[in-house]
């Protein structure tokens, strides 16, 4: 079974680049941690076919961007994918994700994969929202939030993990899953994989290769949220009397 | 402006009502446009399984003809019947949406991004698909005539549900508790959880967690679970103990209104993140704690 997996690198939230707003262009990028969890499912359900990573650039700038993408992508293929897809593409920064979308359909169909993995989300955005689209666009079913996944006969069979339910969804390949972070243990690659992996292709496309054109873009400001907290820290006393200063604290709030 | 309400309950029903105009509904059963009747111009009533995401969408993308706007709840399957609606419909889909508003053909709303350590101010031009995220839209719809209507539909999907199995769901509401004591990888073995529980008790309180604590040493049942993929909380207290405060924990404490922390490392970011900490072992204060404030409640 050929599998593509969604790639995304995401913005490394622990290391914003913050001034007035978030300076995204200055923000380095990470594999959204949620993707390891399909990267190890992909390889594990992959047997004797290939398994495929798939990018699209979301974050610029182009240049600067592409190259720490790529490194990205060699961790994922350590992990045990066999090659990787790299759209990058002016039009695609801050792109719509209906362009988005598209671009990984696209991609998705030039490899023929019967399986497209994803994480449930990304942890920058964590929208969620592009397996369900990749799955329309390729008109294909999806079952999103699966903690557990099985394929038989054709057919995937997930556990959803909803609010307060789990549904056992079955669906017929070729089909869109993404998944949750309670799936696996993503592996360690070994620094033999880690080498090897220096050596798989990844392929870089534009949306020219691609043969497709997109909407419009994106706009959108980030601001630092900043925390309103009274951050008043207790060090000094014994225990006794830290205790004894909280709850006069929170007996002062109202709140016990 | 026209807006369509999926999956409607009180708060979106509001919500789309302080956008001015026309509001509809769309429901999947008798029984829900009953529920919705006098609180929306037109109700649809698509007759198909909203459990099953592909066929919702496809109710969605052609009740939302002639809408400027479709706005849902952000739970995890609107989240992707909206992802499905949205890409045949060709629009932007938003999510976990704090606050909006329609302009000229555009929609202006904020949400949080990068970890919550962020917010984000995005402009898309309508239509769109927005999902909204719970508490940010308080009040009452207003009392309108509703015309029902029923949307012809020959429901088509591709999957289906074997077995459903309810999550063991204690007395824990954790979306609704006034006090939380929540517990972290501060706590070295499982029985220690006791004394969380024993200080939740005396503060008539329930007991939160990390994601470790359920997810890795599955110590609690996942309905503990606080942050980012957890539950979103917002009680008086919000009582963090031997919880580092990594943003995706923060995350889901932001709307309480005191947060306090223990936490013997006295760099550890909870306390950037609260009002009171303490930095103290937590071995050490719980039990006097559970004592002074047990002496408190029972006189
Ligand atoms: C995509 C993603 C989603 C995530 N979602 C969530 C989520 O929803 N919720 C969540 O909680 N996490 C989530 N996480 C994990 C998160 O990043 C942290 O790993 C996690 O919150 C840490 O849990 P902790 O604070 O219990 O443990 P640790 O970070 O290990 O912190 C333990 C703390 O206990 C303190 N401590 C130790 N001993 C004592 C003592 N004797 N007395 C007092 N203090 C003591 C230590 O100083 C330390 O600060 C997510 C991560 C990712 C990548």
């Amino acid at each position: 079974m050929k599998i593509a997996v969604l790639i995304k690198t995401a913005l490394d939230t622990g290391q914003l680049r913050v001034r007035d707003t978030v300076v995204v262009e200055e923000t380095p990028l990470k594999i959204s941690d949620i993707d390891r969890n399909a990267v190890e499912e992909a390889v594990k359900l992959k047997g004797k076919d290939k398994a495929y990573g798939v990018t699209v650039l979301k974050w610029g700038p182009l240049q600067k961007k592409v190259q720490e993408a790529e490194n990205v992508l060699r961790e994922a293929l350590a992990m045990g994918l066999d090659e990787a897809y790299l759209v990058a593409d002016e039009k695609l920064l801050n792109a719509s994700h209906i362009a988005t979308a598209k671009a990984i359909a696209a991609v998705v169909k030039k490899v023929g994969a019967d399986l497209v993995l994803a994480g449930e989300a990304t942890v920058d955005n964590y929208t969620g929202q592009i397996p369900a689209r990749v799955a329309a666009e390729l008109g294909w079913p999806v079952i999103t939030y699966a903690r557990e996944l099985k394929v038989e006969g054709g057919r995937v069979v997930a556990r959803r993990d909803l609010e307060d339910h789990v549904e056992v969804v079955e669906a017929p390949l070729p089909a869109v899953v993404s998944v949750t972070r309670e799936i696996n243990q993503p592996r360690i690659p070994t620094l033999l994989a880690i080498r090897a992996a220096m050596k798989k292709p990844i392929n870089r496309l534009t949306l020219a290769d691609l043969g497709i054109s997109v909407e419009p873009k994106i706009s959108a400001a980030y601001k630092p949220l900043v925390i309103q907290r009274k951050k008043i820290v207790i060090k000094d006393g014994t225990p006794e009397e830290k205790a004894e200063k909280l709850i006069q604290y929170l007996r002062q709030e109202g709140v016990i | 402006m026209k807006t369509l309400v999926v999956f409607p309950n009180k708060e979106l029903l509001y919500a789309a009502s302080t956008l001015g105009g026309e509001v509809a509904a769309l429901v999947f059963s008798q029984k829900e446009a009953e529920a919705v009747s006098g609180k929306a111009h037109k109700i649809l009533v698509a007759e198909v399984d909203p459990r099953l995401p592909d066929a919702a969408a496809e109710a969605v993308a052609k009740a939302a003809a002639g809408y400027d706007l479709v706005l849902m709840p952000s739970t995890k399957n609107a989240k992707t019947v909206g992802g499905l609606a949205a890409q045949k419909l060709g629009v932007e889909l938003l999510v976990d949406v704090l606050s909006m508003r329609a302009e000229g053909g555009v929609l202006t709303a904020e949400r949080y991004v990068f970890g919550n350590k962020a917010v984000a101010t995005v402009q898309v031009s309508l239509p769109a698909v927005v999902t909204v995220a719970p508490g940010r839209f308080q009040g009452e719809p207003p009392a309108v005539q509703s015309a029902v209507e029923k949307l012809a539909l020959a429901p088509t999907s591709r999957l289906k549900i074997v077995a459903v199995e309810e999550k063991s769901r204690g007395a824990v509401r954790l979306e609704e508790a006034e006090i939380i004591v929540s517990v972290g990888r501060g706590f070295k073995k499982k029985e220690d959880l006791q004394m969380a529980f024993e200080l939740a008790k005396v503060l008539g309180g329930q007991v939160g967690c990390s994601r470790p604590i359920a997810a890795d040493l599955k110590w609690l049942p996942e309905e503990h679970w606080v942050g980012l993929s957890g539950k979103k909380v917002k009680p008086k207290l919000y009582l963090a103990i031997g919880i580092s405060g990594q943003p995706q924990h923060i995350a889901g404490i932001l709307d309480s209104r005191i947060i306090a922390a223990i936490n013997n490392d006295p760099s550890a970011p909870i306390f950037q993140n609260a009002d009171y900490g303490v930095v103290e072992d937590l071995y050490k204060i719980v039990p006097i704690l559970i004592n002074k404030i047990s002496k408190l409640k029972g006189g």
